[in-house]
């Protein structure tokens, strides 16, 4: 089995942490080995954040340039700030409120290297349902309903509901939800 | 079924400690260092041992019990991170020569990069200059078993030993299967031997031999330990390059030469650096013509290789000499070894046209800030508000990012907002200049190594404010309890220690304490302090602004929430986004004027109090 590189990023505070243990957790459950890196100390008051997933069999914990996979920016302009990883013909999923996503400057080189990226608003996805600090989830939903990554939406979800805390849990799982719903719109349409 | 979980690696280094029946764990928190004894304590409850656990004041007090514990003939460990070892030096260095009873390992997490540090220094340095042995894990995994190693390496040779994880160890995350965490039955007991345990100089002679002879006894034992020292050559096969690698960067060439099909390049993987085991670094040496060491973070592995002609590394400018090992800069460096000496290169990462252009985009650069609504950013406005030339002298955590606010001059280490205090008012002085001096430092950081500074400064005479940010919690490291709290580290309570009467007890006359976010009293406190400093009985005022850190507190720091709004008297003069530098303030494009972020305001209402012009206001029902 090839080693799956997942990058997720953002800004501290905007539960990338968590988004990593859905993920790593529900590929763990599927049979992959985990191996991944995260950000603690400084950073995480505001600071770009970055961490790295790498399932299957793998024993340095950093993902390396031009190999990942999948690269999922709670925030649009740290998902720019990580191109780097992206490998050819991966996929970029951002939280993005912009009408045009991505932007001009880079398209160019996203088409050149057959990356496909979507843009979905899951900060305001998630504000309407109430938790606006949960653009993770939408994001997460989102990314799942494409069927692209190692796990589906269904196992995804049930590891939501199995690791959210008590009273979290209808929330994150209704965020996650609203997020699948908009990718499905998407992948159908 | 064997339990599996996805542990951070200091979880496993927690596992590791609880399987090796490791029964007292000391810790100071620091990144990346800080998760290790919470884990322990998860454990400790889920399997309902009596492991002695505790958040000592700082690194040299958490060895020094450890210590203890071992001459009770107890396993016992202390975590810190890599520049705690620094402060608990002094301790590390006398116990090599006296040696140990139960097994007694240091666990001090470097941090490359350095992501959370003042320095990048490199553990495994302190390990060969307080001549213990260290290990050097590169997978969370390899942390666990090593905890076991370190163990039985300083129980069969009575030393301390050293795990030395660094922070894509400590931070990993992988999935590890819970082996049988045992019921430690040891009973503490003490032989008195004050010939060793308080030696004499003339003995600790004798110690220092005794040590040496250890170390060379324990540099044969890792010769046999092909678990974590190996090497892949083929016997009687002669390469034009190895590489020699230990800790994060063996993974990642490991990785690397795997997707390449690269077995032609031979890895010795170092995981017990020192002692070093010389005779599988000679059996390597002498099958290739030259060699690529991969550490870090410094070169240690480097320097005891024996033949400088084959070496490449730091030292001979192939490998940066600073920064993290990540990945890709690997990868360059062996490309250009291998260019260089003429052989097939690796496929090569295709990431230049991506860095270029990410560069070409011009994007801001995000740095760290005080939450929305932190106590700190108010005690700092109040700050330069009321001393605007002073000095700001200042210390370690969040409060460092008092920096942005523009209230920080200085940060050298722990404690040292009060020394350094103290050393610009006497340099000062010595000339007739009175300067205005204002020190900032933490709650915890004061418990850690602000008492000393602060009874030399009352002894030696000098003048200055002293503000020490009270947010009752060690923030940001993870909030853990500081010994002001009456917490202690496993939740039970402890004797809560007053930090008023501690800052009294170190002499100072004049102590105040007050909420922060009052910004008025805050700066009329400040410029009482000040009149008091310069009076001829005056001294070192202090003043502890309290008030609990937002995030631990989540609920209840707020007495009264205040929604604001900005209105239109906003002149956009972007006095509230330079000086107050709150995150859920910012200036709005399409309004044309200061806007408030609601997601993530924290209706603390402080920038009320900020507004030049009044333009913030408090608004109902919103």
């Amino acid at each position: 089995m090839d080693t799956i590189n997942i990058v997720l990023c953002g800004l501290g505070g905007q539960g990338i942490l968590f988004m990593t243990k859905v993920l790593a957790q529900a590929s763990l459950d599927k049979g992959y080995n985990v191996m991944g890196a995260e950000t603690h100390g400084m950073a995480q008051r505001g600071g770009s954040v970055v961490s790295h997933l790498r399932l299957g069999e793998a024993r340095g914990s950093l993902v390396r340039n031009d190999s990942a996979h999948f690269v999922l920016a709670l925030d649009e302009i740290e998902g720019y700030r990580n191109l780097p990883f992206l490998a050819r013909g991966s996929r970029l999923y951002a939280n993005t409120a912009a009408a045009s996503f991505p932007r001009e400057e880079v398209r160019a080189y996203l088409s050149d290297r057959e990356v496909v990226s979507r843009g979905v608003p899951a900060g305001l996805i998630a504000q309407e349902l109430g938790a606006p600090l949960s653009s993770n989830l939408a994001l997460l939903g989102y990314y799942a309903a494409f069927g692209e990554g190692p796990v589906s939406p269904e196992e995804m979800r049930a590891t939501i509901e199995r690791i959210s805390p008590e009273r979290f849990r209808e929330t994150n799982l209704r965020i996650f939800d609203a997020g699948q719903e908009k990718g499905m719109g998407e992948k159908n349409a | 079924m064997p339990r599996e979980e996805i542990l951070l690696g200091n979880g496993a280094v927690a596992l590791g400690l609880l399987e090796s029946g490791c029964q007292v764990v000391t810790s100071y928190p620091g990144t990346p260092s800080s998760e290790i004894l919470p884990e322990v304590i998860r454990l400790v409850k889920e399997v309902n041992l009596n492991t002695y656990v505790e958040w000592s004041t700082n690194e040299k007090v958490a060895l020094d019990n450890a210590f203890a514990a071992s001459l009770t003939g107890k396993r016992a460990a202390c975590c810190m991170k890599q520049v705690g070892l620094n402060v608990a030096a002094d301790s590390l260095m006398s116990a090599a020569y006296l040696g140990t009873v139960g097994g007694l390992v240091v666990i001090s997490c470097d941090d490359p990069g350095p992501h959370s540090s003042q320095t990048e220094q490199d553990t495994r340095f302190m390990a060969r200059l307080a001549k213990v042995p260290v290990l050097d894990p590169s997978t969370p995994q390899e942390a666990r078993e090593m905890v076991e190693l370190a163990f039985s390496i300083s129980e069969e040779f009575r030393i301390p030993v050293i795990l030395r994880p660094a922070i894509r160890v400590c931070h990993a995350r992988q999935n590890i299967t819970f082996g049988e965490i045992p019921r430690p039955d040891r009973k503490g007991s003490f032989e008195k031997d004050p010939m060793r345990w308080a030696a004499t100089p003339r003995f600790r002679l004798l110690l220092h031999g005794e040590l040496n002879r250890k170390l060379v006894e324990i540099a044969g034992k890792f010769e046999t330990l092909t678990r974590y020292n190996f090497h892949s050559l083929e016997p009687g096969k002669g390469y034009p390059l190895g590489i020699v690698a230990g800790g994060i960067p063996y993974s990642v060439i490991h990785d690397l030469l795997l997707e390449e099909n690269r077995s032609d390049i031979p890895v010795l993987k170092i995981g017990t650096p020192f002692p070093f085991p010389e005779s599988l670094a000679s059996e390597f040496t002498a099958a290739c013509e030259r060699m690529l060491v991969l550490e870090e973070t410094d070169t240690l592995i480097e320097y005891l290789l024996r033949d400088r002609q084959k070496v490449m590394g730091r030292l001979s400018g192939h490998v940066p000499a600073e920064g993290e090992m990540v990945p890709h800069v690997i990868y360059r460096v062996v490309n250009r070894v291998l260019t260089e000496l003429k052989l097939d290169p690796l496929r090569g990462v295709d990431d230049q046209a991506a860095m270029d252009l990410v560069k070409g985009l011009q994007l801001p650069v995000r740095k760290p800030t005080l939450c929305p609504g932190c106590p700190h950013r108010a005690a700092f406005f109040a700050i330069r508000k009321a001393r605007p030339k002073a000095i700001f002298t200042s210390d370690i955590g969040c409060y460092t990012l008092g920096l942005n606010l523009g209230a920080v001059d200085t940060c050298l280490d722990m404690g040292a907002a009060i020394t350094m205090a103290s050393g610009f008012y006497h340099s000062f002085a010595q000339d007739g200049e009175e300067r205005p001096i204002v020190a900032t430092i933490g709650d915890s950081t004061f418990f850690h190594s602000g008492t000393a500074g602060l009874l030399n400064a009352v002894y030696n005479g000098s003048r200055f404010i002293l503000v020490i940010l009270d947010n009752l919690t060690t923030a940001m490291t993870g909030m853990q309890p500081t010994p002001a709290l009456g917490i202690r580290a496993d939740g039970s309570e402890g004797k809560a220690i007053s930090l008023e009467r501690v800052v009294a007890g170190c002499g100072v006359d004049y102590v105040e304490v007050l909420d922060p976010y009052d910004i008025p009293r805050m700066v009329d406190s400040l410029k009482k302090a000040a009149e008091y400093v310069k009076e001829p009985e005056g001294g070192i005022a202090v003043l502890v602004a309290r008030h609990p850190c937002l995030i631990a507190y989540r609920g209840r720091e707020i007495s009264r929430k205040k929604k604001v709004t900005i209105t239109d008297k906003c002149a956009q003069c972007n006095f509230c986004l330079d000086r107050f530098e709150c995150p859920a303030l910012y200036h709005d494009e399409e309004l044309g004027r200061t806007g408030i972020n609601r997601t993530i305001c924290s209706d603390c209402g402080v920038c009320l109090q900020v507004c030049p012009k009044g333009a913030i206001e408090e608004v109902e029902g919103l």
